[in-house]
C-alpha cells in the first residue's frame, strides 16, 4: 500500500467528494444579493415536505388500511396513539402549508419570468412536483376513509371512467376492479406513499438544475459578476431561517389553534356508501380545480378544461416569447399577471360555493381568462408592450 | 436599527463575502466575544428545537402505550379432560402456556438421583416463577404443571414429549436448536436455552380446575419482572 | 407532554375532589344517553381523559359485555368488558338500534359535537327546546314535539328533566345543567386532546418567537455586512 490517507476529509474526499460538493452548492453558492423574500417559499415547502414525509412515516405505523379498520385505525392514532395527535396534526396542516406555500412559488415563478431561458427544467420539474403533490393529496385523502373521503374518490374515479379510451381501463387498473372497496382502499395507500417519495426524487432534480442556471432574481437580469452575488452561506441561510421560523409560526397557529380550518367535519363520519353528505366541498386547495371541472354544463368538457388548465402550465416557458424576464418591466404583464392570480382566487372562491348563479359565472369567467392568458397573452402581449428598460447591475437592487 | 448598532462592530470570520475590503480587515482585531454567543445560542436553540420537534414522533412509536396496565386478563382452565401425562396448551396473554397433569413416573423422575447435575438451575434460584412455584416440581401442586410455553434461548416453542414405555419421564425438545426441558420445565446443560420455561401466575380453584394470571401464593408476582420470556 | 398536562391541571386548579363539568357530563351520558347512544371510537380506558381513575372505569366498563367468540357448541359468547375495549353501542347491532328505535339509529357521540351543524351549543339548546305540540299540531307517530329541529319534531323522547340524577359534588341536576354538562362532555369526546393541544401551542409559539428574535439578530448582522463592503467600494 503505498497510498496512505492523511487525514479522514481527504480520505473521504477522494473517493466521494460530498463535503467539498456541499460546500460548492450550498454553502459558497453564488446567490444574486437581491432576492426577496418570495425566494423563501422553495424552502418553506422542502419544510412542509419534510415534516409531510416523517409525519407520515409514523401515522403509516399506526394506519390499517382496511375498509373495517381505516376509519377506526385513525380515531385510535387521534384518541390513543401516544402523541398520536400531535402527528396527525401535523400531517394534515403540512399538506395545506405545501399547497399554500406551492401556490406562492408558481406565482413568484411567473411573475419574475422564472421560467424562461436557462430555467425552463426547472419550471417543468416543478410543475411536474404541483403534480405528483396533487395526486399524494388526492390518494391520502381516501385514507381516513371518511365520508368525504369516500364520495371525493368516487366523484375523481367517475371523472377519469368518463375520460374516452383510456379512462374506463385506467379508473379499473386504480380500483383492481370496480368498486371502491378493499382492494382500491389499500392501492391508494400504496399509491399515496409511492409518489410522495418519488416527489423527493423529483425535488433532487429541480434543485440540481436551479444549481446549474444558479437562481434567478426579482429583476430577471444575470448576475454580472462577484459584486452582484453574495454567498448562500450566510446571506441566505439567515434569511431562509428568519422566513422558515415564520412560516412555521403560522403552521403552529393552524394546527394548536385553527384545526377544524384543516378539516372538513363530515370526514369523521365513517364512509357509508349509501348515504352522500349534504354539500361535497373539496379542500380549500383542490377548490379552483373543483371550480373549472363545474364550468361548463358537459362532463367531458369539465374534465378536459381542469386537466388542460395544469396541463397548460407545462407550456409556459415555450408560450412566453417575451425576451424580458420580470414583470417589472413589462408594464402590460404586470397588469395581466395579477389578474390572474386573482382569477385562480375567485376560482377557488366558486369551487367552495354552490355552482349556482353568481358562481357559476364566476368560475367561467375566471376559466376564460386563465386560458386566455396563457394561451393568447403569453404569446401575443410581447408584440404590443413597450417594456421599461432593465438595470444593468443587481447592486443596488434590493 | 439593530442592525446598524451591530454593524459598527462588525468583524468577519470565515464566512466573510468573496472579496473583503480594507475596512473590513481593519475591524478583525476589535473582534468582540458577543457574535460568537449569539451564533451559538442560536444554533443550540435551533437544534433543541429539533429534538422537541423529534419527541412526538418517537412517542407515537410507543403506540396505545399503558392500556394493557392493571388489565384483568386471568383465564381459568378445565383440569378434567387432561389425561395423566398429556397437556394441553392454552393462549394467555397472546403466549401458549402449556398445562400438563402429571403420572407419578414423571414425579419420581423429576427426582431421580443425577438429574441435578445435568440441569441448569435444579432449584429454581434464578427468578423465572412465582414463589409458591419454586420447588422441586416447579409448580403449585405437584400433579399439575403449567409454563409459559416459549424456549428462553429464542422464543420457539418446545414440543413436549409424553411418556412412553421406554422413557416414562415426559419432556420437552425445542425444535429450533435442541434445546432440552424435563417434565418441570427445567433447562438442560449442554443445549442453549440458559433458563428454565417461565412459570405464570397460578392459582388452583378446585382440584380440576386452575386459574392462569393471578397467584394466590405469590400476589406481588409479575409476569413482566422475571429474568426472561 | 405528562409535565405540561399537570402544569395545565394545576393553573386550571383542578383539585382531585371537585368535579369538572366534562365528569358531570358523563355522568348524565352514563345514566340517561347511553341507554340509546353509543361512543363507537371512544375506550372505556380513555376516560381517564376526563380524570376518572382507574377504578371507576374499571368499574364502569365491568357493567357492559362485549362480544367474545363462540363457545364450545358455536353459539356467540361474551365476557366481561375490559378498560380497553371500545364503549360501542347499547344495541348489538344496527338492525337492533334501528328496531329500538321507530326505524332510525340514535346518531354515534364520538364526534357528534364536530359533526353536528351548530355544533354543541345546539345540542345544549335541543335537550332544552321539548315542550307540549301546539293544539292541533299533528306529530308523525314516534316523534315528539321539539322547537330546536326544523321539523319542529325529533325521534328522541325528552331525555333530561329536572332532578333525574343526582351528582355527587352536589350540583343540583336541572336539565339546563345536566345539557349544559352534557355538551362538555361531548366536547372532550370530540376533541379529547383540546388542553394539550392549546398548551403545546402555546409552547411551541413562544418558542418561534425566541427564535425569530435570535435569527433577525443573525441576518441582520450578516447582511449589514454587505452594506458595509458597498460603501467601502463606494470611496
Ligand atoms: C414539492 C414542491 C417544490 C419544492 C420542494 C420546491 C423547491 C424549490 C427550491 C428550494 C427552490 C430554490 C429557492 C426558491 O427559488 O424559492 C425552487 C426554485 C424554483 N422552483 Fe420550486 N419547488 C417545488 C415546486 C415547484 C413548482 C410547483 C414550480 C412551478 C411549477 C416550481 C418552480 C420553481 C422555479 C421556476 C424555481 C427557480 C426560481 C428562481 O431561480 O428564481 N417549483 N424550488
Ligand atoms: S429457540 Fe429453542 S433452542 Fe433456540
Amino acid at each position: 500500500m503505498t497510498e496512505r490517507p492523511t487525514h479522514e476529509a481527504g480520505w473521504l474526499e477522494k473517493r466521494l467528494p460530498i463535503v467539498s460538493v456541499f460546500r460548492r452548492e450550498y454553502v459558497d453558492f453564488p446567490m444574486p444579493r437581491n432576492l426577496n423574500s418570495l425566494w423563501s417559499f422553495g424552502a418553506f415547502a422542502m419544510v412542509a415536505l419534510g415534516l409531510l414525509v416523517l409525519s407520515g412515516i409514523f401515522l403509516a405505523i399506526n394506519y390499517t388500511p382496511t375498509m373495517a379498520d381505516a376509519f377506526a385505525s385513525i380515531e385510535t392514532i387521534d384518541r390513543r396513539v401516544a402523541s398520536g395527535w400531535l402527528v396527525r396534526a401535523i400531517h394534515m396542516g403540512g399538506v395545506s402549508m405545501l399547497f399554500a406555500t406551492l401556490y406562492v412559488h408558481m406565482g413568484r415563478s411567473l411573475y419574475y419570468g422564472s421560467y424562461k431561458t436557462p430555467r425552463e427544467l426547472i419550471w417543468l420539474t416543478g410543475t411536474g412536483l404541483l403534480a405528483m403533490v396533487m395526486i399524494t393529496a388526492f390518494a391520502g385523502y381516501i385514507l381516513p376513509w371518511g365520508q368525504m373521503s369516500y364520495w371525493g374518490a368516487t366523484v375523481v374515479i367517475n371523472a377519469v371512467n368518463a375520460v374516452p379510451g383510456i379512462g374506463h381501463p385506467l379508473a379499473s387498473w386504480l380500483l383492481g376492479g370496480d368498486g371502491l372497496g378493499d382492494v382500491a382502499l389499500h392501492r391508494f395507500y400504496v399509491l399515496h406513499f409511492v409518489t410522495a417519495f418519488s416527489i423527493l426524487g423529483v425535488i433532487a432534480l429541480h434543485v440540481a438544475s436551479i444549481h446549474v442556471s444558479g437562481s434567478n432574481n426579482p429583476t430577471g437580469v444575470d448576475p454580472q459578476g462577484p459584486d452582484d452575488t453574495v454567498p448562500f452561506h450566510p446571506y441566505y441561510t439567515s434569511k431562509d431561517g428568519l422566513g422558515i421560523c415564520l412560516f412555521l409560526a403560522v403552521y403552529a397557529v393552524l394546527i394548536f389553534f385553527l384545526p377544524n380550518l384543516l378539516t372538513l367535519s363530515d370526514n369523521y363520519v365513517m364512509a357509508n356508501p349509501v348515504v352522500t353528505p349534504k354539500d361535497i366541498t373539496p379542500e380549500w386547495y383542490f377548490a379552483p380545480f373543483y371550480a373549472i371541472l363545474r364550468a361548463v354544463p358537459s362532463r367531458l368538457g369539465g374534465l378536459v378544461l381542469a386537466a388542460g388548465s395544469i396541463a397548460v402550465l407545462f407550456a409556459v416557458p415555450w408560450l412566453d416569447r417575451s425576451p424580458v424576464r420580470s414583470a417589472r418591466y413589462r408594464p402590460l404583464l404586470k397588469i395581466a399577471l395579477p389578474v390572474l392570480f386573482f382569477s385562480f382566487f375567485m376560482l377557488g372562491m366558486a369551487g367552495m360555493h354552490a355552482p349556482t348563479a353568481p358562481w357559476l359565472w364566476v368560475s367561467r369567467l375566471c376559466v376564460a381568462y386563465w386560458y386566455a392568458y396563457f394561451l393568447i397573452m403569453l404569446p401575443l402581449l410581447p408584440k404590443i408592450e413597450k417594456t421599461y428598460p432593465v438595470p444593468v447591475a443587481l447592486q443596488g437592487q434590493n | 436599527m439593530i442592525g446598524g448598532l451591530l454593524s459598527k462592530r462588525e468583524t468577519m470570520t470565515s464566512d466573510q463575502p468573496s472579496s473583503p475590503s480594507e475596512t473590513e480587515i481593519s475591524v478583525v482585531e476589535s473582534a468582540p466575544k458577543r457574535r460568537d454567543v449569539l451564533a451559538s445560542v442560536t444554533v443550540g436553540l435551533g437544534c433543541a428545537g429539533a429534538c422537541a420537534l423529534a419527541y412526538p414522533f418517537l412517542d407515537s412509536l410507543n403506540g396505545t402505550r399503558g392500556e394493557n396496565a392493571a388489565e384483568d386478563d386471568t383465564i381459568e382452565v378445565d383440569l378434567s379432560a387432561i389425561a395423566p401425562g398429556q397437556q394441553v396448551i392454552v393462549k394467555w396473554r397472546g403466549w401458549p402456556v402449556f398445562v400438563q397433569r402429571r403420572t407419578p413416573d414423571m414425579l419420581a423422575a423429576l427426582r431421580a438421583p443425577g438429574l441435578d447435575q445435568r440441569l441448569r438451575d435444579p432449584a429454581s434460584t434464578i427468578m423465572q416463577q412465582p414463589k409458591d412455584a419454586a420447588n422441586w416440581h416447579r409448580s403449585v401442586v405437584p400433579e399439575i404443571g403449567v409454563y409459559v410455553g416459549i424456549c428462553t434461548h429464542l422464543g420457539c416453542v418446545p414440543n413436549y414429549d409424553p411418556p412412553s414405555t421406554a422413557d416414562t419421564s415426559g419432556h420437552y425438545a425445542c425444535p429450533c436448536h435442541g434445546s432440552q426441558f424435563d417434565a418441570a420445565g427445567r433447562a438442560f446443560k449442554d443445549a442453549p436455552a440458559p433458563y428454565n420455561l417461565p412459570v405464570p401466575p397460578v392459582t388452583m380453584l378446585t382440584p380440576n380446575r386452575v386459574q392462569i394470571g393471578k397467584s394466590k401464593g405469590d400476589p406481588g408476582f409479575d409476569i413482566a419482572n422475571i429474568q426472561q420470556i | 407532554m405528562r409535565w405540561m398536562l399537570l402544569a395545565l391541571g394545576l393553573l386550571g386548579g383542578v383539585s382531585a375532589h371537585a368535579s369538572t363539568s366534562e365528569q358531570r357530563g358523563f355522568k348524565v351520558f352514563r345514566q340517561v344517553c347511553s341507554t340509546c347512544h353509543s361512543l363507537d371510537h371512544v375506550a372505556y380506558a380513555d376516560l381517564s381523559g376526563l380524570g376518572l381513575t382507574q377504578d371507576q372505569i374499571k368499574e364502569y366498563a365491568a357493567q357492559h359485555q362485549v362480544p367474545d367468540g363462540l363457545d364450545e357448541d358455536g353459539d356467540p359468547k361474551t365476557r366481561v368488558a375490559r378498560p380497553t375495549d371500545l364503549i360501542g353501542s347499547p344495541y348489538a347491532g344496527e338492525a337492533m338500534a334501528r328496531m329500538a328505535n321507530h326505524g332510525s339509529v340514535p346518531p354515534d357521540f364520538s364526534r357528534r359535537a364536530m359533526t353536528q351543524k351548530g355544533g354543541v351549543a345546539w345540542i345544549v339548546r335541543m335537550l332544552q327546546s321539548y315542550a307540549e305540540a301546539p293544539a292541533g299540531r299533528k306529530l308523525p307517530p314516534g316523534s315528539y314535539y321539539n322547537t330546536a329541529m326544523p321539523h319542529g319534531h325529533i325521534g328522541m323522547p325528552q331525555p333530561l328533566h329536572d332532578g333525574q340524577i343526582s351528582y355527587e359534588d352536589g350540583t343540583p341536576a336541572t336539565t339546563k345543567q345536566m345539557a349544559e354538562d352534557l355538551g362538555a362532555f361531548l366536547e372532550w369526546t370530540a376533541r379529547p386532546h383540546l388542553a394539550a393541544r392549546h398548551l403545546v401551542g402555546v409552547f411551541v409559539l413562544l418558542y418561534l418567537a425566541g427564535m425569530y428574535v435570535l435569527l433577525l439578530l443573525m441576518k441582520r448582522r450578516v447582511w449589514s455586512r454587505l452594506r458595509q463592503t458597498d460603501a467601502s467600494r463606494n470611496f
